[in-house]
């Protein structure tokens, strides 16, 4: 009840300002644009054999389209950590919230999941507009077919952003360094360009990334190919999902425990 | 019979830097060894200037903070141990106006708190009817807090305090910044909670008349120590009676004061009405003490004797007034 309390009151304060929302579709649109021309520009068309051959897809409005809405909500939950609490901290809320029943850990991953979801609803538009406005060719078939590999990578970025609510309660500004990190993350998980054109060690840091393996998967199955194409990246899910829930849910903690000795509010 | 409150021997230091492991950190202390005990029914007071401890207290008896030493329990909860416990059965108004979502209306506050002190749904909306009512907001239910004065959103953060039916309440500064109404709203509302619904409640201030007239018990604290704790009447009652003065003056730098004489404190500084300096002193000594506040370059504007407030005991007790 906690968890959709907060769910509810995210949407409801996000969702009454329709300015905002048009605003963040605007946003997600403009940096869209910009990248697939550009990347038509670099590769003199909207097809790559050498994409196709790399990664199995070689339209590139469909291959960024795809790779560009999930890196969008896959920073949510680093974003509603970061942000998040820190607004609440400046409404002064978040000792009301920590002091009742729901307690810290309940509040900020409900707060992640909203921001994830809500974003998820800004990048459906995003998408949708992408699909329309490049003729990206949509089939619902393999979008649904998509859907439980987005599950999983949802549940593996949660983990991953939750880090940083152990990070900002602790060094609280913190978001010029996170920002450097989504940015990071957009550059070597594959999101505008094949992995076989950066350096061998940059692809093997791409591992750990769990965007990297839910690009790949998703972009495979919208394109048509079987469950049995993507076996290898939703075994890296698998591996990763556990691996930074553990190390989100150790460093929260102890970020809790720190800040229950110096006090929420000295910020 | 048990005490809903029991603080025994409360420490607390703060880093000054971020504990690291590894990192040399020094500490301040904030509470130094703070004993009491708070019955059902009582509306307890501390009195003390900003920076005493009032605040890093209730932080710690609302499972906020982590004491360093000590033990607190409330309704019999470890404050530590049991913070999960300790939270259900209370709840605060924290100091300043930024405790409740400016972009939520009133209503929508009330049933988001409902919900994450897991008050059942039937239950909520009824007690969300009452509770606006109570605090003279239903009309405005619907309005976003942003639009609310700062009397109003003191009212909605005291109704929020109460959506979970607290067995405690925690109030710290309820009045701070807020005009003489909402105020006097405030008190004569914590005062019903105590006497009409048997709510037990800690209140933190240091306005010395609104403790005065709260509180059943009242516990002075100043740089981390309870100075003195007893009623109001047995606390004044240190002071004789007879003995407070007042002295207004102009053209006395607050420094001069005490070498004066280390009885008086300055009370209150006004640039058109003067400096008014309050201290205990005795029948025989006012002439001097007068004399001595001309030598130091006074102008002296009047000599009053007052009754005693909790002020003259602060200033008894630690030399300065509550202010400084």
């Amino acid at each position: 009840m906690a968890f959709l309390a907060v769910m509810e009151k995210e949407f409801r304060m996000f969702f009454r300002y329709p300015l905002r929302v048009v605003s963040s579709v605007l946003v997600g649109l403009v940096f869209l644009v910009q990248f697939v021309y550009f990347g038509q520009a670099v590769l003199g068309g909207r097809y790559s054999s050498i994409l196709q051959a790399s990664t199995g897809v070689g339209d590139y409005p469909t291959y960024a389209l795809i790779g560009y809405v999930l890196w969008w909500v896959s920073v949510s939950p680093m974003e509603a950590s970061v942000w998040g609490i820190r607004r609440e901290l400046q409404r002064g809320t978040l000792e009301s919230n920590v002091a009742s029943p729901m307690g810290l850990l309940e509040m900020v991953v409900s707060l992640a999941l909203s921001w994830m979801l809500m974003d998820s609803v800004i990048m459906a538009v995003v998408f949708l507009t992408g699909v329309i406005a490049f003729g990206v060719s949509l089939s619902w078939f393999a979008l649904l077919k998509a859907l439980p590999i987005v599950g999983l990578a949802f549940l593996a970025f949660l983990g991953s952003g939750l880090i940083f609510a152990g990070l900002v309660m602790i060094f609280k500004n913190i978001g010029p360094f996170a920002q450097i990190f989504e940015f990071l993350v957009l550059f070597i998980s594959g999101v505008f360009f094949p992995l076989s054109t950066l350096p061998a060690w940059v692809v093997s840091l791409s591992k750990l990334i769990p965007l990297t393996h839910s690009a790949n998967a998703v972009r495979k199955l919208f394109v048509g190919f079987p469950y049995s194409s993507v076996t290898g990246e939703v075994a890296w899910l698998l591996l990763l999902t556990p691996l930074y829930w553990l190390a989100s849910y150790a460093l929260f903690k102890w970020a809790e425990r720190t800040a229950r000795v110096m006090g929420y509010g000295g910020y | 019979m048990m005490p809903t409150i029991k603080v025994k021997d409360l420490r607390k230091s703060y880093p000054k830097r971020i504990p690291l492991p590894f990192r040399r950190v020094e500490w301040v202390e904030a509470l130094k060894g703070i004993s009491f005990k708070v019955r059902k029914g009582e509306l307890f007071g501390l009195l003390g200037p900003n920076g005493a401890g009032k605040t890093t207290t209730i932080k710690i008896l609302t499972t906020l903070l982590e004491p360093s030493g000590g033990s607190a329990k409330v309704l019999g909860y470890d404050v530590v141990s049991q913070a999960r416990e300790v939270r259900r059965r209370i709840n605060l108004v924290a100091e300043g106006e930024r405790t409740l979502y400016w972009r939520l209306s009133a209503y929508e506050n009330l049933r988001y708190f409902s919900n994450i002190y897991y008050v059942p749904k039937d239950e909520a909306e009824k007690r969300i009817r009452e509770l606006l009512q109570l605090v003279g907001l239903w009309e405005r239910r619907n309005d976003l807090v942003m639009g609310f004065s700062r009397g109003m959103k003191q009212r909605l953060a005291i109704a929020k305090a109460l959506i979970n039916d607290p067995e405690v309440l925690f109030l710290d500064e309820p009045t701070l910044g807020l005009d003489v109404q909402s105020a006097l709203f405030v008190r004569e509302f914590v005062e019903r909670l105590v006497k009409e619904k048997r709510k037990t409640v800690l209140l933190t201030t240091h306005h010395m008349a609104e403790a005065e007239r709260l509180c059943d018990r009242i516990a002075i604290i100043d740089h981390g120590r309870i100075i003195a704790l007893n009623t109001p009447e047995n606390l004044k009652r240190l002071v004789s009676e007879g003995e407070t003065v007042e002295i207004r003056v102009r053209n006395l730098r607050p420094e001069k004061v005490k070498e004066v004489d280390g009885r008086l404190a300055v009370s209150e500084e006004d640039p058109t009405r003067g400096t008014l300096l309050r201290g205990n002193l005795d029948e025989e000594d006012l002439p001097r003490v007068v004399e001595g506040l001309i030598r130091a370059g006074a102008k002296v504007l009047s000599v009053e004797r007052v009754e005693p407030t909790l002020e003259d005991v602060f200033i008894k007790l630690t030399g300065r007034a509550l202010r400084d």
